[in-house]
């Protein structure tokens, strides 16, 4: 059958939320693994390199966190950053990646209700991604030995002065290649759905799947103009220097919108598949679409705001990146309204009362529902630390320091990562016809995540106040010592560090559950449906649906936001720039000074000791 | 309508679930604004009130 999730609202005659019956003929019955097994197997494989990442990320994280909070220090503060890299790179953009493409693969064809156009194309791109993240994830693990000159410990982000080789950013851009092979898959899945169906509005999740996939390309086109233009052949030594201040600011151009598209997969899942574990309907499909078109639109005309302090950028631009991003709050207010009003619907509808006492009604014994819910509410307060970080002059006090930090593990760290772990618990049985292991494991694993991350996140917002630095592997100094708020700097390294052992503990419960279900007998009757919206796409303005014109407007925006930043950038530092030396330059200067000093002390020793300070020396 | 005495009712969101009004939700958010509000008036301390400038080294 096709898509309804836009047809008219209904109410099942047995007086539960109404199904949209793209689960299969008889809606219920079949699971998305019955349906659609080719896109159930890749769906799957997305997850499970997804959570091959998770596994070495998050041991990676366990190892930073005791170190740098000085518990525990079995290796070097030098491998410190390679452990940092790693951490990044694998858990920001192997884990969330690889599973969002599997998030949206599910959407768009669960909601198409069609297969993809080639299955041979969709392992083709799902190849990529995989070569690529395998090449870019062995030059970073090289770093650990001396046995090989290969190590590319630039961090996630990845800008000049520090410098890959060559495999870091080839197995990058070949990862980036994949993923956008998979939006251009999406993409000739709803023309081909779109010729069969020519006067129908587009499914909300194959529309928002759509949106996200422009979004992506306009943000990584700066990453791919950096890598291939810049970084990799500044690597490869075919040019000698590059400009850093562009380089970092091609970099932060996409470094915005990539928290977003880590971020669609799970408000596509808060808007359509948590209202209905709730046992409520998405309260409306039009603001749904309102809010995935200001993404699109706001999402990459703001990277500015990440290099408040950057010299080089005057601060006109900057404000304008400020004001842009304080816009794109209103999506996400949007959100918790909507979200937060479609659950409400589902307890009430369960009998729930009062103005706070439905909150008890809801199904927070299932690890799906409370999983994401948890995630949701980390997110609000990912929210407030957001604006800190968005002002201006309120961000040079936190500028660099590990408040930054906390934040972004609200947002990507919990908002996202806490979403696609529930959200496995709802959608694994789907892909697979298995019934999860244990639920209940699940459910002691968010709300440990949960429990772990408050405490780790709180306390790294309360140190960067006092001015503990990020990406630092020994963050005290001689001779210094941080003030005290919320406790003092050793009493917030243990709440930091009893945090992040209990994220640990729940990463390893969450892979053990995966690993376990895997092991199950598939099995019948694991079918779950999603409830049409209360006020349908029929309420939405059909101007909603006309992505060109949003994707033209996006591009139009992204123009005026970095047109000048850019020519300004080029004209003060040019294309390949004044600067821009390999990391470490220090060791680079130590080898002029060695080579040059002999000559210094022969030609000025004899002032020296004839009393000519005034000759030139301090 | 989906309300009795001003309560919304399981049966009447059900017959008619266009008549939802989300009281909760909006008790909830303005919850969240009002921890906003005393977050944003903590940091203006923090930052102007609070601190002397700091200089490491």
């Amino acid at each position: 059958m096709t898509a309804t999730a836009d047809a008219p609202a209904a109410t099942a005659d047995d007086g539960t939320a109404p199904d949209d019956g793209t689960g299969g003929s008889e809606p219920g019955t079949e699971t998305f693994y019955d349906r659609f097994p080719e896109a159930a197997r890749i769906v799957r494989a997305t997850f499970l390199g997804a959570f091959l990442a998770f596994a070495v990320g998050t041991t990676f994280g366990i190892i930073q966190t005791l170190h740098r909070t000085g518990i525990a220090r079995p290796f070097s503060s030098v491998d410190y950053y390679t452990f940092l890299t790693a951490h990044g790179v694998f858990l920001v953009l192997s884990f969330t990646i690889f599973f969002l493409v599997g998030v949206f693969t599910w959407a768009l064809v669960r909601s198409l209700d069609r297969p993809l156009v080639n299955t041979r194309f969709s392992w083709a791109w799902y190849g990529l991604m995989a070569t690529g993240m395998t090449l870019t994830g062995l030059t970073i693990l090289a770093g650990f030995t001396s046995a090989v000159d290969v190590s590319a410990d630039v961090l996630f982000t990845f800008y000049a002065p520090l410098q890959a080789h060559p495999l870091f950013y080839g197995g990058l851009a070949v990862f980036l290649v994949g993923t956008w092979l998979a939006g251009l898959d999406w993409w000739r899945t709803f023309l081909a759905w779109r010729r069969e169906h020519p006067d129908e509005r587009i499914p909300l999740q194959a529309f928002m799947v759509l949106t996200t996939t422009i979004m992506w390309y306009v943000a990584t086109s700066a990453l791919a103009i950096s890598v291939l233009f810049f970084l990799l052949p500044w690597s490869l030594g075919l040019i000698e220097t590059v400009n850093p201040t562009l380089t970092r600011t091609l970099f932060w151009f996409f470094g915005h919108p990539v928290v977003y598209f880590w971020l669609m997969p799970a408000y596509l899942l808060w808007y359509t598949v948590l209202p209905s574990i709730a046992g409520g309907r998405l309260f409306s499909d039009p603001l749904a679409r309102v809010v995935f078109v200001l993404f699109l639109l706001l999402s990459t005309p703001v990277g500015i705001h990440h290099q408040y302090l950057d010299p080089g950028i005057a601060e006109g631009f900057k404000f304008v990146a400020m004001t842009n991003t304080m816009f794109l709050l209103l999506p996400s207010l949007l959100t918790a309204f909507t979200v937060v009003a479609s659950v409400e619907y589902g307890a009430r509808v369960r009998g729930g009362t009062g103005l706070f006492g439905w909150l008890r009604t809801l199904p927070w014994r299932d690890p799906a529902f409370t999983g994401m819910m948890l995630a949701g509410l980390m997110f609000a307060a990912g929210g407030f630390s957001g604006m800190v970080n968005a002002g201006m002059n309120i961000n040079y006090l936190i500028h660099n320091t590990i408040w930054v930090t906390g934040h972004f593990h609200l947002t990507v760290g919990t908002a996202v990562a806490l979403t696609f772990m529930a959200a496995t618990y709802w959608l694994w049985p789907q892909i697979t016809n298995k019934p999860i292991y244990s639920r209940q494991i699940g459910l002691a694993q968010v709300v440990l995540w949960f429990a772990g991350m408050a405490l780790m996140s709180n306390a790294m917002h309360a140190q960067g106040l006092l001015g503990v630095p990020r990406r630092t592997a020994e963050p005290t100094y001689s001779g210094f010592e941080y003030g005290s708020a919320f406790g003092g700097y050793g009493e917030l390294n243990l709440q930091v560090a009893i945090g992040g052992t209990i994220l640990f503990a729940s990463a390893v419960l969450f892979l053990s559950n995966v690993v376990l279900t895997m092991g199950n007998s598939r099995t019948d009757g694991l079918a779950e449906t999603l409830a049409e919206p209360i006020s349908g796409s029929e309420d939405a303005p059909l101007v909603l649906d006309n992505i060109r014109l949003w994707g033209g407007i996006a591009v139009l925006l992204v123009l005026l936001a970095y047109a000048l930043p850019i020519v300004a950038i080029v004209q003060r530092g040019g294309l390949f720039g004044p600067g821009g030396e390999a990391y470490p330059m220090v060791l680079d200067a130590l080898a002029i000074l060695a080579e040059q000093a002999p000559d210094v002390l022969v030609e000025r020793m004899p002032d020296v000791l004839g009393g000519g300070w005034a000759g030139g020396w301090p | 309508m989906g309300t009795t005495d001003g309560e919304q009712t399981a049966a009447g969101l059900l017959e008619d679930p266009k008549s939802f009004d989300p009281k909760g939700t909006l008790a909830l958010i303005l919850v969240y604004f009002c921890i906003l509000v005393t977050m944003w008036v903590y940091i203006y301390f923090v930052e102007f009130l609070g601190n002397d400038l700091i200089v490491v080294g």
